[in-house]
């Protein structure tokens, strides 16, 4: 994570993800999956063949590709859809885009009722005995039986989650870098999911982005460093009011 | 024909034949080249971060240092810094003060300065890569005994005030950094630190507490701390790889 800051001298942080060796894997038609529209399976990181059987590797081969260390789906309209075997760079997205990333959270353990939930807990004096940091009672006489999905201890982390409506403030293409507000889940290193944004809000600002996708070999040049408009770069002079 | 067999001691005995001393040349040069100084937010923290990560922080920091002068200084020294305030009548702010602390690393990299200005005790937190700090000018080029002098607060407030409208000492750029003995006095206890305990290991205090006091706080030391060897961090190759690598970014 890093500082960045505006050209009114406002300063955000900002989660640097790189964009490493993504290609379009397969495409799943809308009959064949079910859904409402259809699907494209994209692979992330390279990682070794030899530790995967011959069934799981034929969707690689097919495609062309190393083998992946990530898979994941993401659902396209028909008109969007990309050859399998392309590959995707961090060109992608634009800046000022609104991006959802979704990424396996750190994963804590077994954890008691006050980390986990964020319960009150007990006293620690004035007679407690041996009770500080239990959950205390866990339903009422009439209902005579626990709810499910009563909150209680339990594994804690190492689950998917999506931070929604971040921004993305500055893309690095020539080392397919994607700077996003704030902070995203999962730990340093880990991989990680980013989307177009399904927020309503920031449906506006997702209006031009490279349709279908950025081609490295097609004729458009990026310059390395693409900025927002509002960041301050520092090849400018010193913010003044 | 040598007259070395001459040579008589002052006690009558032939005396042993000593060679002129060696003349000392000091290479000015070598000297120059020698002390280098690399600003201690470009060294990377110890993690697992991938290193392609502080790549790019540092280009935009020798980016930034391209455009804007960040001087060389250390903790002790005596800086001015002028800051882009939306607020003040000239829209800019000048602030006279100590460097008493120097945290964070890569573009985040910060630096207390504290000053006592009429008789009220100030300390402002800088970002040094903030777009908004127009100058920062070193007023006093020196280095004190702690890298760390939070202790200030605790001391006398002589020993924080500095004149606002002080002038820059001027210094030759070759001279060796001057590192200021000074032994603080301090204000009676309570201190908002235990200074005296040895996990501050500071040697800037004039400690007028009892002799007792102080062997009591030797009960906290863990002389173990130092041969502990995960956590040692040797940064000298690192920093020789990094030196390279700003100095030439920096002269092209």
């Amino acid at each position: 994570m890093m500082p960045i800051w505006t050209k009114s001298g406002k300063k955000h942080a900002v989660t640097l993800l790189k964009v490493q060796d993504c290609h379009v894997l397969r495409y799943v038609s809308k009959e064949e999956s079910g859904g409402k529209t259809s699907k494209l399976l994209v692979g992330g990181k390279n990682a070794s063949p030899f530790s995967k059987s011959e069934s799981a590797m034929e969707i690689f081969k097919e495609a062309g590709v190393p083998r992946k260390q990530k898979v994941t789906t993401f659902n396209v309209t028909d008109d969007a859809l990309v050859k399998p075997g392309t590959p995707l760079y961090a060109a992608h997205f634009r800046p000022g885009q609104f991006v959802d990333v979704t990424a396996k959270t750190i994963g804590k353990g077994f954890q008691g009722v006050m980390k986990r939930w964020g319960f009150k807990g007990q006293p620690a004096s004035h007679g407690q005995t041996k009770t500080h940091r239990r959950p205390g009672a866990i339903s009422t006489n009439k209902a005579s039986k626990v709810y499910r999905g009563k909150k209680m201890p339990g594994k804690m982390g190492n689950i998917y989650r999506t931070s929604f409506g971040l921004k993305v403030w500055r893309i690095n293409t020539k080392h397919d870098i994607i700077y996003v507000n704030g902070s995203v889940p999962g730990h340093t290193n880990c991989l990680v999911k980013v989307r177009d944004s399904k927020l309503p809000t920031c449906k506006d600002s997702n209006k031009n982005p490279p349709f279908p996708t950025f081609f490295a070999d097609g004729d458009e040049k990026l310059p390395e460093d693409l900025y927002d408009e509002e960041v301050f770069q520092f090849t400018d002079p010193s913010v003044t009011y | 024909f040598s007259s070395s067999g001459n040579r008589v001691n002052s006690d009558g005995k032939p005396a042993k034949f000593q060679p002129p001393p060696k003349p000392v040349i000091i290479d000015k040069q070598k000297q120059r080249e020698e002390r280098r100084f690399l600003s201690p937010e470009f060294i990377p923290p110890r993690g697992r971060t991938d290193p392609l990560k502080f790549y790019i922080e540092r280009k935009d920091m020798i980016q930034r240092r391209k455009v804007f002068n960040i001087p060389e200084f250390y903790v002790g020294s005596i800086l001015a810094v002028t800051t882009a305030d939306p607020y003040a009548n000239d829209k800019a702010s000048r602030f006279v003060g100590i460097c008493i602390q120097r945290g964070g690393k890569g573009l985040g990299a910060t630096f207390v300065l504290r000053n006592v200005i009429e008789d009220q005790g100030v300390e402002i937190c800088y970002e040094l890569y903030n777009p908004r700090i127009q100058a920062i000018e070193v007023l006093r080029l020196e280095k004190r005994l702690d890298d760390n002098l939070m202790y200030l607060r605790d001391a006398l407030p002589e020993y924080s005030t500095f004149d606002v409208n002080m002038k820059p000492v001027s210094r030759l750029d070759h001279e060796e950094i001057p590192v200021n003995k000074l032994q603080v006095r301090m204000k009676p206890k309570p201190w908002s630190k235990r200074w005296e305990r040895p996990k501050y290991n500071i040697k800037g205090i004039k400690f007028e507490l009892p002799e007792k006091k102080m062997k009591a706080a030797q009960k906290w030391s863990q002389p173990w701390l130092e041969f502990d060897m995960l956590r040692e961090y040797d940064t000298s190759k690192i920093e020789e790889k990094i030196w390279k690598e700003v100095s030439e970014e920096l002269k092209k």
